[in-house]
């Protein structure tokens, strides 16, 4: 600080130009875009090592998905088709009140209900991966933090809430719709983290990391609570109609 | 939507479309990194400004580039905004808005500059990779890198999907707007539920089917992969040229730099 501000008025002002800018990104008129870190963002060391962080996890899901389909030898094919679903419904634009746009869902709480957590990371690596190439959202060089943030917190938390709640006797609709709530707010307090890691430099961690979250509230607030409501909605659709399915897709999982 | 996403504009028949995929991988990768690691701002602006000026020749339309690039510039913005008034300590200028002070600080507007540049220079690469090379065919180059099969096989089947259940999603969406599904907040939020109910019965239905069909062609549980053919001379040369260029400039950019 060059002692212009006081700390307290620096926060303040941070927070300010961080949530307008929020604001502004919520209202691009472009699809899919969640919250990403973009293309050439992070510095090289920490795009290794959320690289190194991530690989884990996905050969975690990929030798999943190697046993389940020597068990049902359906399942890539399915796996497939739940991931591109879930790509799309990331893609559905939903309206956000308190900012008055639009933004989107990430999918990784239903997807996490439909084939488990695991597999989530893999469909959430190739989702992000498409994206990065064809849509310019996302990175391959920020693949990795990316991929823990959408695949590994959203899913994880996801999925966890999902079990958790189910064993506590909650109804499975309400358990839905914590799954997709809180998978989306771990997707955004996972992305902020990396933010500040990279970027906190001279001022306090906590503090940077608590202003880019206090700044993401007014569309992730609500965004979240839509994701819930999508998240139920959706799975309540598939139990009405076709509650069969939902068989096949939790072979062995979670559903 | 299909058209910011497809990969239409790679069946084009030019220079860089009759380049091997792997051979355009390498040569993307290294610029990444030569931009990622860069320590000033002309380097990533110059790979920028290339990427930008191959596309351009390549007559892509203007459209497509304004739509992919509008979320990058936007963060570039957004970046520049951020460092120059929140980081250094040599102030620039300042003004007052509504009774709060701003100081721009030189350090800052590097560092902003820096990032943005860097943002700017490899969301271009990437961009020109998407736009000479089909998806089918940077899966297959994957290969090399050896990336699991298992991840590929799911990636194919995904991306093609994806547009197989767009046409479906993108029916059902206009039947609802028909029937006034999205007149009000509360049944708008039905209506978009309902879609994306919809749309994973029809992905689940559509598994059953794809499974049937690959069955019915000799499908056992794993996609055959084809041995993927030695790198042509031609691509051999066109790798060591760009990667003698790349790596050149960084050099030349990290003696500036010094």
């Amino acid at each position: 600080m060059d002692g212009i501000w006081t700390k307290k008025r620096y926060a303040s002002r941070f927070a300010a130009v961080v949530a307008a800018i929020a604001g502004v990104l919520a209202s691009l008129p472009a699809p899919a875009f969640a919250m990403h870190i973009s293309e050439g963002l992070l510095p090289a060391s920490w795009a290794v090592l959320w690289y190194v962080v991530a690989i884990p996890f996905v050969a975690l899901g990929l030798r999943e998905l190697q046993r389940r389909n020597e068990e049902f030898p359906y399942f890539k094919p399915l796996v497939g088709l739940v991931g591109a679903a879930v790509f799309l419904i990331s893609c559905m634009p939903i309206p956000v009140p308190t900012a008055g746009t639009c933004s989107h869902p990430c999918g990784t709480g239903i997807a996490a209900i439909l084939i488990g957590p695991g597999l989530t990371v893999v469909v959430a690596s190739i989702a992000l991966t498409l994206q990065a190439l064809f849509l310019a959202h996302g990175g391959l060089t920020t693949l990795g933090a990316n991929i823990v943030a959408m695949g590994v917190a959203g899913s994880y938390v996801g999925f966890g809430t999902w079990l958790i709640a189910r064993r506590l006797g909650v109804p499975w609709i309400a358990a839905a719709f914590l799954a997709g709530l809180l998978s989306d707010w771990a997707t955004y307090a996972m992305t902020s983290f990396e933010l500040t890691a990279a970027f906190h430099a001279g001022s306090s961690f906590s503090a940077m990391f608590s202003l880019i979250l206090i700044a993401f509230v007014p569309t992730q607030l609500p965004l979240g609570i839509l994701e819930g409501i999508l998240c139920a909605g959706a799975l309540r659709f598939v139990r009405n109609r076709k509650p069969e399915l939902l068989r096949m897709a939790a072979a062995g999982g979670a559903a | 939507m299909f058209d910011l996403f497809s990969d239409i504009f790679t069946y084009r028949d030019n220079a860089l479309t009759r380049i091997d995929p792997r051979a355009k991988l390498v040569i993307a990768l290294a610029a990444l990194i030569a931009v990622l690691t860069a320590e000033r701002v002309v380097l990533p602006l110059c790979v920028f400004g290339v990427c930008l000026g191959t596309v351009a020749t390549l007559r892509i339309p203007a459209k497509l580039v304004t739509a992919r690039l509008a979320a990058p510039l936007s963060i570039v913005a957004v970046l520049v905004v951020i460092q120059t008034f929140f980081t250094g300590t040599t102030p620039l200028f300042a003004f007052t808005v509504a009774g709060w002070h701003f100081t721009a600080k030189a350090e800052g507007l590097r560092q902003g500059a820096l990032l943005g540049a860097r943002v700017l220079g490899s969301v271009s690469v990437v961009f020109l990779l998407s736009v000479v090379t089909p998806a089918h065919r940077i899966f297959q180059a994957f290969r090399w890198f050896r990336i699991s099969r298992n991840w590929l096989e799911i990636a194919i089947l995904m991306y093609r999907y994806i547009f197989v259940l767009m046409d479906q999603v993108a029916d059902l969406a206009a039947a609802q707007r028909l029937r006034l599904g999205y007149t009000a907040r509360g049944r708008a939020m039905r209506s978009f539920t309902a879609l994306a109910g919809s749309t994973i019965i029809h992905s689940l239905e559509q598994a059953k089917r794809t499974h049937d069909a690959m069955r019915l062609r000799g499908y056992r549980g794993t996609m055959p992969f084809g041995p993927l053919p030695a790198l042509g001379r031609r691509d051999r040369l066109i790798t060591a040229l760009c990667l003698i260029g790349i790596v050149s400039a960084r050099l030349l950019e990290w003696g500036v730099s010094k």
